[in-house]
């Protein structure tokens, strides 16, 4: 080991050199001095002789070395005094790179979490493909379809391309589970047989599924579960295999607990426990799945075999696709096939996640240029202060790349701290970011920092350093030493000052754009909360039932509502209860077409409506107007004779759409199937899809299914009556729980989700943009300042008045303010259309926003270069010229 | 980082003539300069201090060993000797030398090309 050895040697070799060189400059020195020369000029001459001194050191221990590494260590440790000795300066760079960079990590982590990081405890999940029917005749998102359950064993049983083709249920189950005689809502996802085994994930305890576990006639009530169900909700029971669980009615045989970890293919998905396909008549009581060849609900992920890569792949299963098409002309037509290497968001909507991410990467970015902007400048005024170190370390021999090293590794210092600091920052910010998620959406979205967020972190942080860091030393390197020696330095600064103007200019007008987006998004936000869903959502608690799932009767089913609305109606407060088969503004949708009157459908194109199945008292309880007619009554909604005429209640704008200007009550419509519906009453419209949306007709009809939400108007605080509602509930049917029981507020947090996210975050950006550049704008014209203390000392001395001193320094500020607006408003106006998507109400080119915007700037812009214009009016003549 | 010595003489040239040097006896640094001084009759400009750089280089390969002695005019000086490996590498080096030596002489002599 001889550079161990060399290592721990090296202090005694240093040692040795100093006294050797030392010793060879005094005998030089005493054979000069035998010779007769005076001791003084001898001491002269063998320096002169010997060379550089220090070089000589220098080089002569740079051998021993590993010399890169160990400049390096020295300068760093070099810039951490020098940011020791300015703490000020450098926290508030560190703070704003820091906000800046921890933005930008916590949104990367986002992208992590939801288009990078593979699905874990998966065996080679970069082997997987998802394989996804396209419609060749639609466009867009529309065009993919998930598989039907036919399509699914045709292609597994056909390909050549997999080793093996699982499949399972894209959207989770909720199901009952009965325990000790009551029910809970838990989530359950329907796979393939093979669902594991492809995946190659062994069981933690027990078996998980065998192919003979999911077969068509003979299904088996067998359930794996998932590791922290089983940890938290069985207490890590040891000996649960063998044990069942009574999910939705039938006993379902515990055989295996998934490893820890393993939460599926899907993001924010993670199941309490996983059935076989073929067991969804049990789970969902819906019995004509596996045969119904237009039920896409089954997500299939294949294994490529070795030798096989996704075009190959792709080019075999449209050919399968083709077969099919030939098979079912009726279903299959135009349905080919493609497949997307697997991740966790499924493949089509990848566009979408990486559009939105990448928004926010793009906006976050921007307000991390602002920040390096800031420390940039912060290091061009510090590298003047510092001109004089630099010359002197110049003159001693220390080379230009080395000076440029040393100033590049105190600005990588400062964005290292600042990374670190954004981690942190990160750290709290995503779970707050989480929170805004509304509570009723069964997802659990885990943000892990994991390598790639750190290895994220640090290249930013190294970039930005350099970014930063690079023009303040090239410019130190580049200074000339004897002027700055001789304390000639005042009048180089000024052009410095310039390119900070310049740099300024960049600031502002980004900063422009960052604050138009952030108004635009905050006032869109505004709208949307103000827009009128057509309901009452104040003092309404809501919840779904579907008691159909146990495999109640329809007899048990209307005798379950019957009397929980008899329960629920008599609790104190309450002054109406109702049913609705699903709330409007959720993912649900019926759709229909209706015809006026009762003719045939030839020849006469019916309008598009959706439908909304409601229990009288609807209208009632939700707050909405009844403008003509009458509500729905009990008779009527519990009325299963078919051929008996069906009552309608429509809303204002199908009114006006068929019958413009008379009055529609009493008139009968055809709606798809159901013939001669009459119109009782007419409604107010209301948002039923989205609350941006244009009025759309809307028929309600009186039958509901089993499955429905109940709501109920209070008089008083509705979050109060959300216990009472869970134990009437109970008591009218132990095994019956409620899925998403809330208010109608913590509802309403669903529609206004991207509303809100956007406007929270661009309005973060917005707020951050403009601390930064207010302290950006104030740092440089307070440099400005101070460099040209002498000059306006001396302006006054010759009689200038404050006021001219005001006009010099504002008028510079003001200069840049306005041509940074002026830029900044011209790219604001070409970047905004990239938020239409996201705007509800407004333009993206709204005047008064971008007025505003450009007002608001200028005005903060101008308070931050009057603090320091006024320091420079007090200027004392005398103290300037003294100060030189 | 560059010497100036270095950018006169050709990369390793100052060791060699350090290597040959203490091949005919041990010395201290000072006097190794003085030799290599006075037996280039001042030819070569060389900076006493360059030296320096250059043991260290000798010592870290072990071509070269170091010792602190009293000399005879009684002062501390440390002492460089030739290694086995040195007097070895040196061989090496100076038959290199001189087959570039004799292919320089032949393109720069006059009259034949």
């Amino acid at each position: 080991m001889k550079w161990m050895k060399q290592l721990f040697l090296r202090r005694r070799i240093y040692g040795d050199l100093s006294d050797e060189i030392q010793a060879h400059l005094e005998e030089k020195i005493e054979e000069l001095v035998r010779r007769g020369m005076p001791r003084k000029e001898a001491a002269a001459a063998a320096r002169r002789e010997f060379g550089n001194v220090t070089l000589t050191k220098e080089d002569s221990r740079e051998v021993w070395r590993w010399p890169s590494i160990e400049n390096l260590l020295a300068d760093i440790g070099y810039g951490l005094r020098m940011l020791r000795k300015s703490p000020g300066s450098t926290a508030a760079v560190v703070m704003a790179l820091a906000l800046g960079m921890g933005m930008n990590t916590t949104v990367f982590s986002f992208v992590n979490a939801l288009l990078l990081r593979p699905p874990r405890r998966v065996e080679a999940p970069n082997k997987l493909v998802e394989l996804w029917l396209h419609n060749r005749v639609a466009s867009g998102i529309q065009g993919y379809l998930p598989l039907t359950y036919p399509d699914y064993v045709y292609y597994r049983d056909h390909n050549q391309s997999f080793t093996g083709l699982l499949a399972f249920d894209g959207d989770p189950e909720p199901v009952i589970w009965n325990r000790f005689g009551e029910g809970q809502v838990v989530q359950g996802q329907l796979v393939s047989g093979n669902f594991f085994s492809v995946l190659g994930v062994n069981a933690f305890l027990g078996r998980t599924f065998l192919p003979e576990d999911d077969q068509t006639g003979n299904p088996q009530p067998v359930v794996v579960l998932g590791h922290s169900f089983w940890q938290q909700r069985l207490g890590s029971d040891p000996r649960v295999v063998g044990k069942s669980l009574l999910l939705n009615g039938t006993n379902f045989n515990v055989i295996g607990v998934a490893p820890s970890g393993f939460a599926g293919l899907l993001v924010a998905i993670e199941p309490d426990f996983w059935v076989p396909a073929t067991m969804i008549e049990q789970v969902t009581r819906d019995s004509g799945r596996l045969t119904n060849r237009q039920a896409y609900w089954l997500l299939a992920v294949g294994r490529l075999k070795p030798g096989v890569d996704a075009t190959r792949a792709r080019t075999e299963m449209n050919r399968l696709a083709g077969v099919m098409e030939q098979d079912h002309p009726d279903t299959n037509k135009n349905l080919g096939a493609t497949v997307f290497p697997a991740a966790l968001v499924p493949g089509p909507y990848r566009g979408y996640v990486s559009a939105f991410t990448g928004l926010l990467m793009a906006v976050f970015a921007l307000v991390l240029l602002i920040a390096c902007v800031n420390a940039a400048s912060l290091l061009l005024a510090r590298a003047t202060g510092r001109a004089r170190e630099m010359a002197i370390r110049s003159a001693l021999g220390a080379g230009r790349g080395r000076l440029i090293r040393q100033m590049l590794v105190e600005s990588t210092l400062l964005s290292g701290l600042a990374g670190s600091a954004g981690l942190v920052l990160a750290y709290w910010t995503a779970p707050l970011l989480l929170a805004l998620k509304p509570a009723s959406l069964p997802i659990t979205l885990r943000i892990p920092l994991d390598w790639r967020v750190l290895a994220f972190t640090a290249s930013v942080s190294l970039f930005t350093g350099l970014a930063f860091g690079l023009t303040p030393a090239l410019r130190s390197a580049k200074a000339q030493v004897a002027p700055i020696l001789k304390d000639e330095a005042q009048s180089a600064s000024y052009r410095k000052s310039r390119l900070r103007s310049f740099l300024m200019i960049g600031e502002i007008s980004t900063c422009v754009v960052l604050l138009v987006g952030a108004t635009l998004c905050v006032r869109s936000l505004v709208n949307a909360s103000s827009i009128d869903p057509g309901f009452d959502t104040q003092r309404v608690a809501v919840a779904t039932l579907d008691p159909g799932s146990l495999g109640y009767s329809e007899a048990q089913v209307r005798s379950f509502y019957e009397q929980l609305s008899r329960h629920i109606g008599a609790l104190p407060g309450v002054s109406s209860t109702s049913f609705v088969n699903h709330l409007p503004l959720g993912s649900a949708r019926e759709q229909s077409s209706a015809i006026e009157g009762n003719r045939s459908a030839a020849g006469q194109k019916g309008v598009s409506v959706d439908v909304l199945r409601v229990a009288p008292g609807y209208f009632e309880t939700m707050g909405i107007p009844l403008l003509r007619g009458r509500d729905f009554i009990p008779k009527e909604s519990e009325s299963s004779n078919q051929a008996s005429a069906g009552a309608a209640i429509i809303n204002d704008a199908m009114a006006r759409k068929l019958w413009p200007s008379q009055d529609p009550v009493g008139r009968r419509i055809r709606l798809g199937e159901d013939t001669g519906l009459e119109i009782i009453g007419v409604v107010k419209t209301g948002k039923y899809r989205t609350l941006g949306e244009e009025p759309i007709p809307l028929v309600y009809l009186p039958r509901l299914p089993s499955r429905r939400t109940l709501v109920v108007r209070t008089s008083g605080d509705p979050t109060a009556l959300l216990d009472a509602i869970r134990r009437e509930i109970q008591t009218v049917d132990p095994n019956i729980a409620a899925t998403d029981l809330e208010t109608m507020q913590q509802y309403m947090t669903l529609p206004l989700f991207p509303a809100r996210t956007t406007g929270l975050l661009l309005g973060a950006s917005g707020i951050l943009a403009l601390v930064l550049t207010c302290i950006g704008l104030f740092g440089v014209i307070s440099y400005i300042v101070s460099q040209r203390t002498h000059e306006i000392g001396v302006r006054m001395a010759l009689g200038a008045r404050r006021g001219d001193v005001l006009k010099l320094v504002f008028g510079h500020g003001l200069a840049v303010t306005s041509i940074g607006l002026a830029v900044g408003l011209a790219a604001a106006f070409g970047v905004t259309r990239f938020l239409s998507a996201l705007l509800y109400g407004i333009s993206p080119n709204d005047p008064v926003t971008l007025l505003s915007v450009s007002l608001g700037l200028a005005l903060v812009a101008l308070l931050a270069c009057y603090l320091p214009a006024r320091r420079a009016m007090r200027v004392d003549p005398m103290v300037a010229l003294r100060y030189e | 980082m560059k010497n100036r010595e270095q950018r006169d003489l050709f990369p390793g040239a100052l060791e060699m003539m350090i290597l040959r040097t203490l091949k005919r006896q041990p010395l201290h640094g000072y006097a190794l300069a003085q030799v290599i001084k006075r037996t280039s009759n001042d030819l070569l400009q060389i900076e006493e201090g360059s030296l320096y750089p250059a043991l260290q280089r000798l010592l870290k390969e072990e071509l070269v060993k170091a010792d602190w002695r009293i000399s005879s005019t009684n002062r501390r000086v440390r002492i460089y000797k030739l290694t086995p490996a040195g007097a070895k590498h040196l061989e090496h080096e100076v038959s290199r030398f001189e087959k570039m030596l004799e292919g320089i002489t032949r393109v720069l002599a006059p009259g034949e090309s």
